[in-house]
Order: structure tokens, then C-alpha cells, then sequence
């Protein structure tokens, strides 16, 4: 199975060779259902794209009918598991020397399809074109490459957060990911095979090539092969991190012996490469002549990318093809070229799945007519391959791996992705709080609660499926699954990106629908939800019996104390489950008391004393006594002052997390006790949103097309925040152009005591943005 | 004489320099310059030159009539005027030069001798020895750009473009009333690519370091070849299609939607990486010509693009006098620029450097002020042509070449009523271009050169020794059209 390919690779790799059997589960995952075809045969990579429908089952909520509802239980709603299709684009990178066995595998497996035509690009595909269509009976249809290229690297820019980086060889953090751009044109691209093709891309189908050059890996591994009588492109890299260029090429130094301070020139600036095997009569080692034409090849190029981005005003530069691609080496002399030429004022910029532009650019071609570009896409993390290397010499395991099979998956997502329209600057925004890829420190701890956890995860889901036997079996594999992504992760915590709580409890939930565990939660939020809604109209009867002032205070005493109930902290769902009489009052006596770690309540209550927001975003957390106690109160308050609400809860499941569709039910029965919230979803002055996500954690620049459409129409100026994962994993810094309100409760005792507090410390963060004055100062009175 | 094939085999470190044909006028030599590169000095001096010349005067009208009557009366009278001279020869004779240049230098009171290039410190010791003149060091990038300046605004057909194919060579541009700005690629080991505004206003705008030092360091480790005009032999005869990749060689032909044609080089030593053969010599050192000068090439156009420049001068020792070099220099540039800009070569471009040096120690007698003419008795022509054409002229370097500008009296200027100075062409015939017409005129100088002589000697009937120094001027004349018939620029 790849997984294990992928691990233990020292240890099969050797064994692999082209009469493998290929493990059909793991590599071309459910190809059964494939519909459409595409390949990108390059030098010595295949890179094959494929659609396919993916059945997986998904928990979905029903009320009772009214009718019937004597004869069912006292259940609130009913929860059932349905099968669901979804559209997923899988790509497998393999070598050259494994096309024909795949395409038998491939033949073999292929049900389903009635496709006629595979997409094919590269500069291979003629070569195979013949061995394609006899082996898969399918017509080969090349489409030109850089068009290719080009469309399938918008594709990854538009889709995949994280997707560049910035290379860094003496930093923390080797790889620094950038965040999506809200517009990603214009950019330049530079593609350097085997010679160079520079692109200015200014639109999703305008590009132009306007420049190149025949000095690239080409000529790298063809001089290099020359001098050194070395074949291999990689072992060429391997003598070239080695060498020392400094006895090969005539150094200005060596040429005015010191540095040319009228022109600007340092001592130790190449004034000529190779200049001093032009006289010295004697031997230069391999490792030397590798090093100093590798810094030929890459200043040149670098200085003709920054030529090109000064003549066309670009300032992002991406850096592809063979010659870049995994290669620290390569990447980092292009950024130090890069940075040399420009003074700092373009990035190098590379690509995490850069080596699959072409298979995608023909893929999207080939599908236009299903409209891929309207969706929006996600990276599968269960189903793909993390970004595999580091410097060679740090790990020369992983150089094992070329030989196996790297994967890449896309999971069409049901609705459209836009950026949160209140965010300040889209460009700067990044959700995550802590980025555990450049701190060493959390990042161990955070792996390690993962880790812990995951055993309490397994038994959950098991618990989740009573009537299904195999239920045990599939936990199990998802065990396995999981936790070898942690450990990936521990070694290379770049795989996916900048690694982050978000991302790590992302990864844990796509591991779970994999293996049919779709929500494993769902019964303990059903019981949850059934008690708290018992409380409902006793709650919100002793806060009506408050003063204005007392139950302002309570209300956001209520939020806090309702957040203290969460499955996704460890601290809490140890407590709850030896003790589920934990109870409301309790949970608020937890309560740290003010002032709190973060506590701008005298401001929010100032502010409360102005006039109404003209419409809250509020961003909703658990189910239960979180969403019932806690937070319907609070709502029921804001729209009894005049303002409307907008409810934001997941589109999917994850953890014990209201989704979009319990929180429908709950309201429309918390609607039939309390006639403001009646009157609220009535007047449709209180509305609720699905957020797109189906995480634990809150990208807002990932968000449902029309919560943020109702965001701009409804004027939203006030958004609220709740809980640890969406206030304080991410969001925390998060600057919004209108009020923000950020509440959340500590329940990790080592995130408290990063952060300076304890276990249950209370972080309250009310926000203005800068000049925008506090409405208080109107002075109106209150009610 | 240029020293030709006759003397250039005789030649080695001891030899006895010819003092009038090579220093000349030394002993009224007054201030130096030296400029040494990697492989060759060149030496500059000013020299005062006492010179016959023909006067009229009207006869007094008082004494008229017992004179006979003739209109005007003529006199011979001796004037001083300035020289510039500068000779270039191999760092071998060096030493050599400086014994000869002491033992002959009478009348000077200079007490500096101004320095640069490269081995202006690695040779200080020895200069400041056998002179007993102090080196003052010279920025090199400041005299270089001083000596373009110079030699661009005083010697018309300074600049020429290179083209391989045409019928002539070389084609010399006319002297453009504004020089500037305009950009220097001087390619010496590695490339310095020099923005110039005014005299005084140059920056170094960019550069690169795959260079001559390159092609030669890559060349002698491929090939084995250790001098550099041995590598450029090489080049000469090679196939750079057996080594290179070519859009072709990946595509089955043209990559039309991107505008590459097949023949395209798509990656240089491309073959090579993948290949399990031998390469001849020839052709890794064309394909590795090929890839530093259209490298060369681009990043100069781009830099003339990124600064709004069209003239694009290109010097140094990987273009000094080689044809092929040149060539494909001009072929990179026509391709980068689609004709755009032009690639253009100097003809004097291996003295600027000590013409740069000079003028920045002449700077007193302010040599800029006036207009200086190339002299053509005293200074050597273009010496090459391709390599295989007239390989004689190849031995050629290991001797002595000379350049000698007069100072004019007079500054020289446009007329002011041109309608188009810069396209201004004052002669009718070109006859490089022409070798019909080439062949007549040269033939019909030769002709005429009796003729000339006796009128000569005729002239000046006191004086005994004009039938000698008139054949004196026979041989170097008919010399100058000999040269001029092989080498017609």
C-alpha cells in the first residue's frame, strides 16, 4: 500500500521494480468510478489526473415528524446515514519505467467509464502515445503543454492554501508558506526544464511567454555530465552540494585582490565562473565544477527572471519544473540569486505540487465542459502525499523515494470558497495563530496531544456505528492512518503546507470520512442538544429577571460558561464523560473570574449602552449547552435590541460542532418556546448561514459564497467569534474592518500557559478597528 | 609599416625594437599611460611633433615691383603640433619595452606614469623600477568609459556592425553629433554591462559572470585546449546541433503557439545530459560559444530595454578582434531584439583603456577641448578578418600594433545647415562595399603613385635628401594599398 511505500521506503523500494503488483486500494484509488483521463508524460515522470465520483456516506438530521412524534422516542431529531456522491480529482506521479504496468492496472480496473479520449501533454506524450491507446483503447488527444502548465498552476494557486512557498535554507522553518492571494494574476512563471521558459500570466487564459533561455537543467546535467562523468541529474546535484565554487570560478577578489568599491562589487562576488580553470593547469574535483556551474546556471536564470519581472512590473515570481522540483539545492541557490538581483524586492516563490501543473492544465481541459474552475477545491489530506524533501543530506531516506508513487487528491467542495468581505486586508490574512512548522516547541506538544488523543477518537467512532461490526476494523485502519500522518508530519512538518492545530485537526477529520466515520459525534450531540433544550426557557427566564446592566454581564458569562463544553479539548471531554452531570452552573463557577486573561468587557459594555449594531455575524461552536444556553440567549438579546443576526455554523460535521443543519432544527424549536427568536426568524431578521467549512477551526477567507453575500447585503458591522478553535487556534490576530468580538475559553493548559493563563482562562477580546471611533461616544442612551 | 608576417617570426623578448617604426618621436615624448590586461599592454604617450609645412604670403605690396610676378610667395616652415600615440603589444614584452622606452626618452619631465587594467599591480614594481616614473592607478571602469567617450566622438568609422554574410565585413556607422547615453558590455573574464549618460556620468547597471574567463575556463576543461584563440578555432568548425538540444529535438518540429522555431535552441548541451557518446572538441566549444554569447546577448538587450538605450557597444577580450565572436554576438542581439538595437563594435576598442588612463592624466592640458584626427601613416589598420580567411594574419599577434591621433588646430564641427547630421554621409562611394569600384580606385592610386613622387621630389629641388625621403613615402603608400586591398576597412 502506498502509505507503507511511502514510509517504510528504504525497505521496499528496493524490491520494487517494473513487475510490481500495484496495491490498487492505496494508488489509484477508486478508479472503478473514474470518468475522464488525462497524463503528462515528462522526461522521467509520468503524472496521471483523473476524475472520479466518490461515494461516501454523510450523517444528516431530520425532525420527527409532528405527526408521529408520540411514537418515536423523546428524541429531538432523527439522525440518518446516507449515501452521498461527490466529484474528487486524483493525481499519481510515478516514473517513466512504471507507465506500462500502470496502464495494465488501470485497463484492468476501469469499469465505469465511457470516455473516449485521454487528454495527454508533455514532451513524452508522443512518444507513448502508440503504448496508450493500444494498452487503454482510448484516443490520445495532446494538448499544448504550456497551456497546460499554465492552467493548472492557476488551478493550484486559486485552490490550495498554501500551496507557494518561499525557500529558506538557514531558517527555522526551511519552507515558508504564503497565504492565497485574493486575486492571483499577475505572476511570472519560470519553468526550468531543460532549458528555461519565462510566462507572464495576466488572466485565467491570457499568458504570454516572454522570455527564455537555452541555459537551464539541460545544461546543468549535460555539462555537468561532461566535467564530472557523472549521468545522474540527482547524484550531479549531490556533488554539487558538496563542492566549493570558490576554487573553480575567479572570484572579484582574486581579480583586484579585495572587493571593486567604485562599482559596488564585494571581494567575493563571481566576477567570471570557471574563470580559474581558463589558466590554472590543474585538476578541479567533481564536487567543485558541479557546485560552480550550479551557481552559474542559477544566478543566470535568476538574473533573467528579474530582468523579465522589472521589464513587466511583476513582483511574483513562481520557479518550477525539473530542474527546481524537490530539490533544495536548487531552490535555494535560485532564492539566493533572486535575492541578490533584486535586493530583496521580488520573492522566489515554489510550488508544493508543482510537479502536477501539466497533468491538472490537461485534466482541466479536457473536463471544461463540466465546469471545474466554477467549483471550488480541496486538498484531500488523507488521500494525498505531503511535499517529500528536505536537504538531501538531512534525510537521505527520503531520497529513496523517487521510484514510488506520490499522490495528490481534490475533493470537489459543495459550495463556492470567497474571502470574509469584512476581512481588513484579504492579502495579509492568516487564519492560523501559531504556525507549528517554524516552533519546534508546540509543534512537539501538538503532535504528542494528537497522538494521545487519538485512542479516545478511535473508541468514539466505533461507539458512534453500534450496529455495524466492521465498524472496529474501519476505526482500526483509520488509527493507522492518522497516526502515520503524525509521524510523517513529525519529520517533515511542511507536508501539507504550514502545519497548524487547524491543519492537524483537519487532516484528522478527512481521515475519518475516508473510512466512513462521516460523524461520530452525532448521537452525543443529538443527546446533548436534548438536554440542553430542556433548560432553554428556565435560562432565559432568570436572565429576564436581571437588571439591564447584571444580565449584559450574564449573557456573555453564559457564551463563555456554554464553550466550556467541548469534545475537541481533552481536559473537557475527560470531564464529560466521567461525569455528564457536569452541569451549566458548574461549568460557570469554572469560570476564571475577571478580570479575565483577555478581558475588554467595560468596553463592550460601553458600547452596549450606544446604539445597535445594524447586523451581527455570529460564528457558533458546540452543540448543546454551548449553542442552546450559551449562545441563543446572547442572540436573543442582540435582536431584542434591534439588531439582526446572521448564524454561521459548519456546513459538515467535525468534532461536536453544530452543524448548519442541527442548528435548523434546534432553532425551529427553540423558535416555538420563545417568541422573540420566532419573531427574529419571521421577520427574517435572524438568519442562519452555512460557513463552508467542515472544521473545527475558521478560515475566513474560505467561506460560503453566500454567507458573504448576506454579510454585504445585510451591512454587517459587528462579528462575533466563539470558542478556543475558531478565536484563538486561528483568528486570534485576525484584524476585521468593522467591531469584533472574540470569546473563548481555555481548556489546554498548555496553550493557557503560553498565553500567559491558566486552564478555563477566559479570553474576551472586543474590537475596533482603527479610526473608526467607538459609536458610544454618541451618547446615546440605552433603551 | 604594420609589423607583418616578415618580422613577426623573428621576434621574441630580445629583440631590438625598430625605434622609428614603433615608439615613435619618444624622445619628445611628455606624459605616459599604461593599461595592462590579462594578456596584453597598451602604452600611451603624448608627444610634441615638429613638422614641415607649406605657407603662403602675399608679397608686400611695397616691395612688389622688383620682385617678379608671381602672385603669392611660398615658405617651408617648421611647426609644433600634438600626438597622442598609443601601441599595444603581448605582456611578453613588456620589460623589453620599458628598457627601450628608458634608454629613449630624453626630454621628459614627467615624474607619473598613469595606471590600469587588471596587472597594473602585479607589473607596478617593475614599471616604477625601470622608468624611475611613480604609478598612479587609475579606476579601470572610469578610463575605459573616458576612452570610449574619446575615441567615439574623435575618430569617424570609430563604431562598425558585424555581419558575416554581407559583402563587406564590417560596416562602419558615421559619427553621431550626440554620442550619448548609450551602454558598454565589455566582456573581459567576466561581462560588466556600463550605462554612459554624459563624459563624466557612467554606472555600472549590471553584469554577469559567465564571460571570456568562462568560455575559456569551460573550453580548456572540455576540450583540453588551453589558449583562447585556439578555442575559438575550435568553435569556428564545430556543430553546435550535435550537443544542443534543439525545440525539434523535443517537439518533432516547430512549438508554434509559443513563436519557437525548431532550430531554436531549447537547452544548451542539452544532448549531452542524456546521451552516451563522445563529443568532438569542435563541437563543444561552438555549442559553448554559442550558449555565453547569446546569453550575453540577452541580458544586454534586456538591460538596454530596462534603460531606454539604443546603442549597445560591445568590447573587451572575448570580442577583441574576433570575428566570431562578434558574429554571434551580432546574431544574439538580432534575435533578442528583432533588429532593434544593433550590436556595435569599435575599432580601437583595445586602447581605451589606456586612452582613459591617458586623458586622466592629461587632464591639464585638456585634450577634450580639442578635435584630434586618426593618423593614418602612423597607426595600424583593423587587423582581423575570420580566422580561415587569411590565416597569415593570425601570427600577427605577437607583434605590435599602433594607433596616432593628431591634434587639430582647429575644433571641428557639424555645419550647422545639415538637414539630418546624424545620417550625414560624406562620401558618395563606399568602396568596402563596392569591389568593382575597389579594385579600380586602388589600382588607379597605385597607378598614380610615380606621378606623385616625382612631383615630390620636384617640390623641393634644394634639398638633396627629398628623392630619398620620397621613396620612403613610395614604399609606405604602396603598402597602405596593399593592406587596404586585403583588408578593405
Amino acid at each position: 500500500m502506498a502509505e507503507c511505500v511511502r514510509l517504510d521506503s528504504s525497505t521496499s523500494s528496493h524490491t520494487m521494480d517494473k513487475s510490481i503488483t500495484l496495491p490498487p486500494d492505496e494508488i489509484f484509488r477508486n478508479l472503478e468510478n473514474a470518468k475522464r483521463f488525462a497524463i503528462d508524460i515528462g522526461g522521467s515522470l509520468t503524472k496521471l489526473a483523473y476524475y472520479s465520483t466518490v461515494q461516501h456516506k454523510v450523517a444528516k438530521v431530520r425532525s420527527f415528524d409532528h405527526a408521529t412524534k408520540e411514537a418515536a422516542s423523546d428524541k429531538l431529531y432523527e439522525i440518518s446515514v446516507q449515501e452521498e456522491v461527490t466529484a474528487r480529482l486524483h493525481f499519481i506521479k510515478f516514473e517513466n519505467a512504471y507507465i506500462e504496468t500502470c496502464l495494465d492496472f488501470i485497463k484492468d480496473h476501469l469499469v465505469n467509464t465511457d470516455t473516449k479520449v485521454i487528454k495527454a501533454t508533455g514532451g513524452g506524450a508522443h512518444k507513448f502515445k502508440e503504448l496508450i491507446e493500444r494498452k487503454l483503447g482510448l484516443k490520445v488527444d495532446k494538448e499544448d503543454e504550456m497551456t497546460c502548465l499554465i492552467k493548472g498552476c492557476n488551478f493550484v494557486l486559486r485552490n490550495i492554501p498554501h500551496e507557494a512557498f518561499v525557500y529558506a535554507k538557514h531558517a527555522d522553518s526551511e519552507f515558508r508558506f504564503q497565504t492565497t492571494q485574493p486575486d492571483i494574476f499577475p505572476y511570472l512563471l519560470v519553468n526550468i526544464g531543460s532549458g528555461v521558459s519565462i510566462v507572464k500570466v495576466e488572466s485565467e487564459d491570457k499568458f504570454e511567454r516572454i522570455g527564455g533561455s537555452s541555459i537551464g537543467g539541460g545544461t546543468f546535467w549535460g555539462l555537468g555530465a561532461l566535467l564530472t562523468k557523472t549521468k545522474r541529474f540527482d547524484e550531479l546535484l549531490q556533488l554539487a552540494s558538496k563542492g566549493q565554487h570558490t576554487s573553480v570560478d575567479m572570484l572579484v577578489k582574486d581579480i583586484y585582490g579585495g572587493s571593486y568599491g567604485s562599482l559596488g562589487l564585494t571581494g567575493d562576488l563571481i566576477a567570471s565562473s570557471f574563470g580559474k580553470s581558463a589558466t590554472a593547469d590543474k585538476e578541479f574535483s567533481k564536487e567543485d565544477m558541479a557546485k560552480s556551474l550550479l551557481h552559474m546556471i542559477s544566478n543566470d536564470i535568476g538574473q533573467l527572471a528579474c530582468l523579465y519581472a522589472k521589464l513587466h512590473n511583476l513582483s511574483r515570481v513562481y520557479f518550477g519544473g525539473f530542474f527546481i522540483r524537490g530539490h533544495p539545492v536548487t531552490m535555494h541557490t535560485i532564492t539566493y540569486s533572486i535575492n541578490f538581483f533584486t535586493k530583496g524586492e521580488v520573492q522566489a516563490l515554489f510550488l508544493r505540487h508543482e510537479g502536477y501543473l501539466g497533468a491538472i492544465g490537461a485534466f482541466l481541459k479536457g473536463a471544461e465542459e463540466d465546469n471545474p474552475n466554477q467549483y471550488s477545491w480541496g486538498e484531500n489530506y488523507a488521500g494525498s502525499s505531503g511535499l517529500m524533501s528536505v536537504s538531501p543530506d538531512m534525510n537521505p531516506m527520503q531520497r529513496a523515494r523517487s521510484g514510488t508513487f506520490d499522490m495528490l487528491e481534490m475533493d470537489r467542495l459543495e459550495r463556492q470558497l470567497v474571502n470574509l468581505p469584512l476581512l481588513q486586508d484579504p492579502s495579509s490574512y492568516i487564519p492560523d495563530t501559531m504556525d507549528l512548522t517554524e516552533d519546534a516547541l508546540a509543534r512537539e506538544y501538538w503532535l504528542y496531544c494528537f497522538e494521545e488523543a487519538l485512542d479516545g477518537v478511535v473508541k468514539r467512532a466505533v461507539a458512534s456505528q453500534p450496529d455495524m461490526p466492521e465498524a472496529a476494523q474501519r476505526a482500526e485502519k483509520f488509527r493507522q492512518k492518522y497516526r502515520h500522518k503524525l509521524q510523517t508530519l513529525r519529520q517533515q512538518p511542511f507536508a501539507y503546507g504550514s502545519l497548524t492545530v487547524r491543519s492537524l485537526l483537519d487532516t484528522r477529520e478527512h481521515c475519518l470520512n475516508e473510512f466512513n466515520f462521516p460523524d461520530p459525534y452525532s448521537k452525543i450531540k443529538q443527546k446533548e442538544n436534548d438536554m440542553a433544550l430542556k433548560y432553554y426557557q428556565k435560562a432565559v427566564k432568570s436572565l429576564e429577571e436581571l437588571s439591564w446592566e447584571q444580565r449584559q454581564f450574564a449573557l456573555v458569562r453564559g457564551v463563555l460558561a456554554g464553550n466550556v463544553f467541548d469534545w475537541g479539548a481533552k481536559a473537557v471531554s475527560d470531564v464529560l464523560e466521567s461525569d455528564p452531570e457536569f452541569g451549566f452552573e458548574e461549568a460557570k463557577r469554572q469560570l476564571e473570574e475577571r478580570p479575565w486573561l483577555v478581558d475588554s468587557y467595560d468596553q463592550w459594555f460601553e458600547r452596549l449602552k450606544g446604539p445597535p449594531h445594524k447586523c451581527a455575524l455570529f460564528f457558533v461552536d458546540n452543540s448543546g449547552v454551548d449553542i442552546i444556553l450559551g449562545v441563543m440567549p446572547f442572540v436573543r438579546e442582540l435582536l431584542s435590541r434591534g439588531t439582526e443576526v446572521v448564524l454561521a455554523s459548519n456546513s459538515g460535521p467535525a468534532l461536536n460542532d453544530v452543524t448548519n443543519g442541527e442548528l435548523q432544527i434546534l432553532t425551529e424549536r427553540i423558535a416555538a418556546m420563545d417568541p422573540v427568536i420566532q419573531a427574529g426568524l419571521r421577520e427574517d431578521r435572524l438568519m442562519l448561514v452555512q460557513s463552508g467549512s467542515s472544521s473545527p477551526c475558521l478560515d475566513l477567507s474560505r467561506l460560503d459564497k453566500v454567507l458573504a453575500m448576506v454579510v454585504r447585503e445585510r451591512q454587517t458591522d459587528l462579528v462575533i467569534i466563539e470558542g478556543m478553535g475558531r478565536a484563538i487556534h486561528t483568528n486570534y490576530y485576525a484584524m476585521l474592518s468593522c467591531e469584533s468580538l472574540k470569546m473563548a475559553v481555555i481548556k489546554n493548559s498548555w496553550l493557557a500557559d503560553r498565553l500567559g493563563g491558566k486552564l478555563f482562562s477566559v479570553v474576551f477580546k472586543y474590537e475596533v478597528p482603527a479610526g473608526k471611533p467607538s459609536q458610544h461616544s454618541a451618547a446615546l442612551s440605552p433603551l | 609599416m604594420s609589423l607583418s608576417s616578415t618580422s613577426s617570426h623573428t621576434m621574441d623578448k630580445s629583440i631590438t625594437l625598430p625605434p622609428d617604426e614603433i615608439f615613435r618621436n619618444l624622445e619628445n615624448a611628455k606624459r605616459f599611460a599604461i593599461d595592462i590586461g590579462g594578456s596584453l599592454t597598451k602604452l600611451a604617450y603624448y608627444s610634441t611633433v615638429q613638422h614641415k609645412v607649406a605657407k603662403v604670403r602675399s608679397f608686400d605690396h611695397a616691395t612688389k615691383v622688383n620682385r617678379d610676378d608671381k602672385l603669392y610667395e611660398i615658405s617651408v616652415q617648421e611647426e609644433v603640433t600634438a600626438r597622442l600615440h598609443f601601441i599595444k603589444f603581448e605582456n611578453a614584452y613588456i620589460e623589453t619595452c620599458l628598457d627601450f622606452i628608458k634608454d629613449h626618452l630624453v626630454n621628459t619631465d614627467t615624474k607619473v606614469i598613469k595606471a590600469t587594467g587588471g596587472g597594473a599591480h602585479k607589473f607596478k614594481e617593475l614599471i616604477e623600477r625601470k622608468l624611475g616614473l611613480k604609478v598612479d592607478k587609475e579606476d579601470e571602469m572610469t578610463c575605459l568609459i573616458k576612452g570610449c567617450n574619446f575615441v567615439l566622438r574623435n575618430i569617424p568609422h570609430e563604431a562598425f556592425v558585424y555581419a558575416k554574410h554581407a559583402d563587406s565585413e564590417f560596416r562602419f556607422q558615421t559619427t553621431q553629433p550626440d554620442i550619448f547615453p548609450y551602454l558598454l558590455v565589455n566582456i573581459g573574464s567576466g561581462v560588466s554591462i556600463v550605462k554612459v549618460e554624459s563624459e563624466d556620468k557612467f554606472e555600472r547597471i549590471g553584469g554577469s559572470s559567465i564571460g571570456g574567463g568562462t568560455f575559456w575556463g569551460l573550453g580548456a576543461l572540455l576540450t583540453k585546449t588551453k589558449r583562447f584563440d585556439e578555442l575559438l578555432q575550435l568553435a569556428s568548425k564545430g556543430q553546435h546541433t550535435s550537443v544542443d538540444m534543439l525545440v525539434k529535438d523535443i517537439y518533432g518540429g516547430s512549438y508554434g503557439s509559443l513563436g519557437l522555431t525548431g532550430d531554436l535552441i531549447a537547452s544548451s548541451f542539452g544532448k549531452s545530459a542524456t546521451a552516451d557518446k563522445e563529443f568532438s572538441k569542435e563541437d563543444m566549444a561552438k555549442s559553448l560559444l554559442h550558449m555565453i554569447s547569446n546569453d550575453i546577448g540577452q541580458l544586454a538587450c534586456l538591460y538596454a530595454k530596462l534603460h531606454n538605450l539604443s546603442r549597445v557597444y560591445f568590447g573587451g577580450f572575448f570580442i577583441r578582434g574576433h570575428p566570431v565572436t562578434m558574429h554571434t554576438i551580432t546574431y544574439s542581439i538580432n534575435f533578442f531584439t528583432k533588429g532593434e538595437v544593433q550590436a556595435l563594435f569599435l575599432r580601437h576598442e583595445g586602447y581605451l583603456g589606456a586612452i582613459g588612463a591617458f586623458l586622466k592624466g592629461a587632464e591639464e592640458d585638456n585634450p577634450n577641448q580639442y578635435s584630434w584626427g586618426e593618423n593614418y601613416a602612423g597607426s595600424s589598420g583593423l587587423m582581423s578578418v575570420s580566422p580561415d580567411m587569411n590565416p597569415m594574419q593570425r601570427a600577427r599577434s605577437g607583434t605590435f600594433d599602433m594607433l596616432e591621433m593628431d591634434r587639430l588646430e582647429r575644433q571641428l564641427v557639424n555645419l550647422p545647415l545639415l538637414q539630418d547630421p546624424s545620417s550625414y554621409i560624406p562620401d558618395t562611394m563606399d568602396l568596402t562595399e563596392d569591389a568593382l569600384a575597389r579594385e579600380y580606385w586602388l589600382y588607379c592610386f597605385e597607378e598614380a603613385l610615380d606621378g606623385v613622387v616625382k612631383r615630390a621630389v620636384a617640390s623641393q629641388p634644394d634639398m638633396p635628401e627629398a628623392a630619398q625621403r620620397a621613396e620612403k613615402f613610395r614604399q609606405k603608400y604602396r603598402h597602405k594599398l596593399q593592406t587596404l586591398r586585403q583588408q578593405p576597412l
